[in-house]
């Protein structure tokens, strides 16, 4: 068995997940992502660096933080706490003082064996129906050997692996990872170059490039795409199209998922001081929507669409 | 499927009618023992039973196929004088108004009660000779421990309904005449007291089919229904059960009648899907009966279950509330090699659940690791109708804990379940899964503050110490066995006494003709005539144990970061003033329910030691005491019974609901990490019966990978050898708004704890704790 003092930046572990992958799963999420997307699920994950947080919900207001803090990093306000990352503080002795964990960094470090003794916990319930980790984010491809490290382990001692990725990486840091992952959801989430910069905040040519390598490589197989359907930027007839010609060219028989728009993303925002720049009521998309999308993409030449 | 017009009719004939509280059969009972002034005790039950079989009003509706009630307005709460009626005299008036589980009451029935009835077993019921034996005991152990069957028979049977099928009231009428004949002394009285309630058996079935025969003349419309049911009950008081139909029949006979004669909780079916299979064989074989026809009987046999509901003590309903009466059907699980059992009617018995969600029978599926994928789906797409049913028991928890007792293999793999989640044997089993609950929660308070109450200062134990005088965390412990020592041995005395006095008092020949060995030996069940005499006690509650304990080891005394007398002060003052205390004992210490060793670890440790020091006892039937880890809805009065605790709980408030449950909220690792927390418990620590809840919100279910998810969780439990689970499908938002307009929500059904109950007949209180439960959204 092979042991590392490796360590990696990890924003959540989340036990019982059952969805990106069969059975009962453990997601591990990576911290930092190379894309801004503007719908962003997990903004939490999009920078690598690390930083206190503060949950309103969970503070009674004792006041023990700004008791700690010595050079204004946590300020009392009328509605609670005002946190400035940016303050040279001994912030880990201001966390410790919150008697609740209202306050708490948004990450955390981890080696790799602190990490499978997690993933363990779990062994029995992976026995059924092909559970096991998955590798989320952020990107994990943003810490490579990391993640390579960790996947190792995964198949040394017989845990199945999927992995979420945006494929915006070094086409190295693809070729030491991915082949060690049992299940790959790649996204892409728009065709043209223009648009996917100015939505996700980079062009699309890395992205493709590896993709194609996948398409037409032998990982193939243990590929899934993924495109999240964002009313009126990724879900547009124009986009399907256009992704589903691109991908018949290479490999027609792609297993290709749509993601339906998921709303409760916004919640999120203002817990970690960005702004939800998309409008925030938009539905979800009906089930016959949903298949009116899938139909459009099959008509394109991609045969294998489905959605949840 | 849906209901047909039949069950339809039924069902609102069922649900229009009012609940009463009946004195008719007491008053029956009441002369009878006045004409029977000196015959032995078993007589005079024997003689009491018959008399109340052969005179009780009775009726039938039109539509019925399957007949029979112990009175003749359905859902009625009987009076039953030979238990008690104290509680009846003391509350009479407020049982229409009472908080939880109320009744309609003829103001001329207050009278007849006290001025016939009430005045005649005044000192001669089981609460009256109770009271007078040991009363002082009872109330001083009452804050720690919870004696039951003080004021009630014991349930929570299984009969062997396999040889009531095979012999009928007729056949066993004739064993009993045979013993009678051959046996002299205490076994003859038995065995006249036997052939005296099956006479009445008999009877009570002429008598239906009687008034069936009568009704068709008059109900042309229903009558060849009514010809139909006359001549099941007919042929029923005759010989046994020939067909489907009349199996059915036979079988809600049997219950009806050991509710007459006990008035208890919890007789339970058992293995229905197993018990039934030769006659619906037969029967689909010569063509006589097919699927469809099978489910209409079954639903109608169902709504039947719905039909007695067992009236409770006020303070008694608070801990088991909604009417709880424990008609328990197991399906699925093992046959005698070992190998799945399931068939037609294990599908066809949750399809009954499926179409009606009534909260009886209290369905249980058992898992194994050779269960199918259909049974064990179509079960969980039955959860997913939000009725809180079937609920999942574990062959490989339940049957070696069984036998680790020193239950036969063959017994222990065709184990059923009683009431809500207990465990037996079927059909040979006086289990006394009941016995009493003893507050753990309240030891360690006792413990924490010198022996003296947190609530009252009354002091209900020695004083072994204090939190300030323990200098160590063993020292802590060490005070704590000695309190827990103490009293296990108050109780288990207290336990003793009920039982004999349940011996003197109330032998039930009804029910001893359909308990194996009883017959053979010619000794009644309450004086140790079962082939196996268990007195299980539930632990309550180790999840709070769990969490305090840890909350104190690591925070006080590894990390010094609360002093003891701080800790102390703050529990006596209920925490106010000591927020910032508090929420670092809620927070700053690992809970019970997220897979972390360290706390969990120290809920096994004093659950196994209960365990073992139980098993040095043996009850006064000569059998084994074994423990179980649930609570039906107790932790909400326990809780009301223990102050602050270091876990952060508030004094009064709720202990953790189920029995191997979290404290709700407090298991933020999701549900894989709870079943990991829950598997630490060793499976023979709930031989008795364990309870664990879940809460789902309907989404989860709502495809078919949710399901196949779920299945896999399920067959984790199993491997992961937890004797128990139950999921609870509703929304929030369901039950806030069912609270707000509880005429719009008569039909919501919510699983309470090891039963189901109607959500709007729950004191609100209850309905809050429900509704705080914790919940995972499709994550």
């Amino acid at each position: 068995m092979t042991t590392s003092e490796h360590t990696g930046r990890i924003f959540d572990v989340r036990r019982f997940s059952t969805h990106d992958g069969g059975g009962i799963r453990t997601t591990v999420f990576f911290k930092g992502c190379p894309l801004r997307c503007a719908w962003c699920h997990n903004p939490e994950g999009i920078d690598f660096g690390r930083r206190p947080l503060w949950f309103a919900g969970k503070c009674i207001g004792c006041g023990s933080c700004a008791e700690a803090a010595r050079f204004g990093g946590v300020r009392r306000t009328e509605t609670g706490i005002a946190v400035d990352p940016a303050a040279e503080e001994d912030w880990d002795a201001i966390l410790d003082a919150c008697p609740t964990g209202a306050l708490r960094w948004d990450s955390r470090d981890v080696r790799v064996d602190d990490l499978m003794e997690l993933i363990r916990r779990d062994m029995p319930f992976y026995a059924h129906g092909g559970g096991g980790a998955t590798l989320s984010g952020g990107d994990p491809l943003m810490q490579a050997d990391f993640a390579r490290e960790l996947l190792l382990r995964c198949r040394e001692e017989g845990v199945h692996t999927a992995i979420e990725t945006e494929l915006h990486a070094p086409e190295e840091a693809v070729q030491a990872v991915l082949p060690l992952v049992d299940l790959i959801y790649a996204d892409l989430k728009l065709l043209d170059g223009g648009l996917h910069r100015h939505w996700t905040g980079v062009g699309n040519e890395r992205i493709l490039s590896n993709l194609e390598a996948l398409l037409t490589g032998p990982l193939s197989e243990r590929l899934i795409l993924r495109t999240p359907l964002i009313p009126e930027i990724t879900a547009t007839e124009e986009n399907l199209r256009a992704i589903a010609a691109w991908l018949a060219r290479r490999n027609s028989a792609v297993r290709w998922e749509l993601l339906n728009y998921n709303p409760l993303a916004a919640a999120k925002y203002p817990l970690v001081g960005r702004e939800y720049s998309l409008q925030e009521n938009l539905p979800r998309f009906s089930a016959e929507q949903m298949e009116a999308f899938a139909e459009l993409a099959r008509s394109a030449g991609v045969k294998n669409v489905f959605f949840e | 499927m849906a209901r047909t017009p039949r069950i339809e009719t039924l069902l609102q004939k069922m649900r229009s009618q009012k609940r009463y509280a009946s004195i008719e059969q007491a008053r029956i009972i009441t002369r009878s023992y006045q004409q029977n002034e000196d015959a032995p005790r078993i007589l005079q039950r024997a003689l009491a039973l018959k008399a109340a079989l052969e005179e009780i009003g009775i009726a039938i509706e039109p539509e019925e196929r399957i007949v029979g009630n112990r009175t003749a307005g359905v859902r009625y709460g009987v009076v039953f004088p030979e238990s008690g009626s104290n509680w009846v005299d003391r509350e009479f008036e407020n049982l229409p108004t009472r908080l939880q589980d109320r009744f309609e009451v003829h103001p001329e029935d207050i009278e007849i009660f006290r001025r016939e009835i009430h005045p005649y077993w005044q000192g001669k019921s089981l609460e009256d000779v109770l009271r007078a034996r040991y009363g002082e005991e009872f109330d001083a152990l009452g804050m720690v421990v919870k004696v039951n069957q003080k004021d009630h028979a014991q349930g929570h049977i299984c009969p062997d309904c396999d040889a009531w099928l095979k012999l009928g009231p007729a056949g066993l009428l004739k064993q009993a005449r045979q013993g009678e004949a051959q046996s002299d002394g205490e076994k003859q009285l038995f065995y006249r007291a036997v052939a005296i309630t099956m006479e009445g058996a008999i009877a009570f079935m002429r008598r239906y089919a009687d008034l069936a025969a009568c009704m068709a003349l008059e109900c042309p419309d229903d009558a060849q229904n009514l010809r139909m049911v006359a001549q099941n009950c007919e042929h029923l008081a005759e010989r046994p059960a020939q067909s489907f139909h009349e199996a059915l029949q036979s079988l809600w006979f049997l219950f009806v009648i050991l509710q007459m004669e006990s008035n208890a909780s919890s007789f339970s079916p058992g293995r229905l899907d197993r018990i039934l299979w030769p006659w619906y064989e037969a029967d689909v074989k010569a063509g006589r009966l097919d699927a469809e026809d099978a489910l209409e009987l079954i639903e109608c046999l169902w709504l039947k279950f719905n039909q007695i509901v067992y009236m409770r003590n006020a303070h008694s309903a608070k801990y088991f509330a909604g009417f709880p009466i424990g008609f328990n059907v197991a399906l699925g699980g093992v046959d005698d090699e070992g190998r799945d059992f399931s068939n037609a009617l294990s599908f066809l018995m949750l399809q009954a659940q499926k179409d009606l969600g009534l909260p009886q029978p209290n369905l249980s599926v058992r898992l194994h690791e050779g269960i199918g994928d259909e049974l064990l789906k179509e079960a969980i797409r039955v959860v997913a109708k939000g009725s809180g049913m079937p609920q999942f028991f574990n062959d490989r928890a339940v049957i070696p804990a069984l036998e680790a007792l020193g239950v036969s293999e063959k017994d222990a793999r065709n184990y059923a379940i009683v009431g809500c989640v207990e465990l037996t044997t079927q059909g040979n089993n006086l289990g006394w899964s009941d016995a009493a609950m003893f507050n753990m929660n309240k030891v360690l308070e006792l413990t924490l503050n010198g022996g003296r109450c947190l609530l009252t200062g009354r002091q209900l134990a020695p004083d072994y110490g204090d939190l300030t005088t323990y200098d160590t965390f063993e020292a802590l412990e060490a005070a704590f066995q000695h309190h827990l020592d103490d009293f296990m041995d108050r109780m288990m005395a207290a336990c003793e006494v009920v039982e004999r006095a349940h011996q003197e008092l109330l032998p039930s020949p009804f029910l001893s003709s359909v308990i194996r060995d009883c017959m053979e030996r010619g000794v009644d069940v309450t004086a140790g005539g079962a082939h196996y005499n268990f007195s299980g006690i539930q632990m309550i509650q180790v999840a709070n144990l769990a969490d305090s304990l840890e909350a104190v080891k690591k925070l006080v005394y590894d990390e010094k970061r609360i002093s003891r007398q701080e800790l102390l002060d703050a529990l006596r003052a209920d925490f106010v003033g000591y927020d910032r205390l508090r929420a670092m004992l809620l927070n700053r210490a690992p809970k019970y329910g997220n897979d972390v060793d360290a706390v969990d670890s120290l809920g096994v440790k004093w659950a196994e030691y209960f365990k073992r020091r139980l098993g040095s006892f043996t009850n006064l039937r000569g059998g084994p005491c074994h423990t179980g880890m649930y609570t039906v809805s107790a932790h909400v009065p326990m809780g009301e019974n223990v102050g602050a605790s270091p876990d952060g709980r508030k004094a009064r408030q709720p202990l953790a609901d189920g029995g191997m449950s979290p404290v709700y909220g407090r298991d933020i690792e999701g549900p894989t990490a709870v079943l990991k927390s829950v598997s630490k418990l060793d499976r023979t620590l709930t031989s008795n019966g364990g309870l664990l809840n879940m809460k789902f919100l309907p989404s989860f279910f709502a495809t078919e990978s949710g399901i196949d998810k779920f299945a896999c969780f399920l067959r984790t439990l199993v491997d992961l050898e937890i004797p128990h689970i139950q999921f609870n499908v509703v929304r929030r938002e369901d039950l806030i708004e069912a609270q707000r307009n509880p005429e719009k929500y008569q039909s919501l059904t919510v699983r309470v704890a090891g039963y189901t109950a109607y959500f709007v007949e729950l004191a609100r209180e209850l309905q809050n704790e429900i509704i705080a439960r914790t919940s995972y959204d499709d994550i």
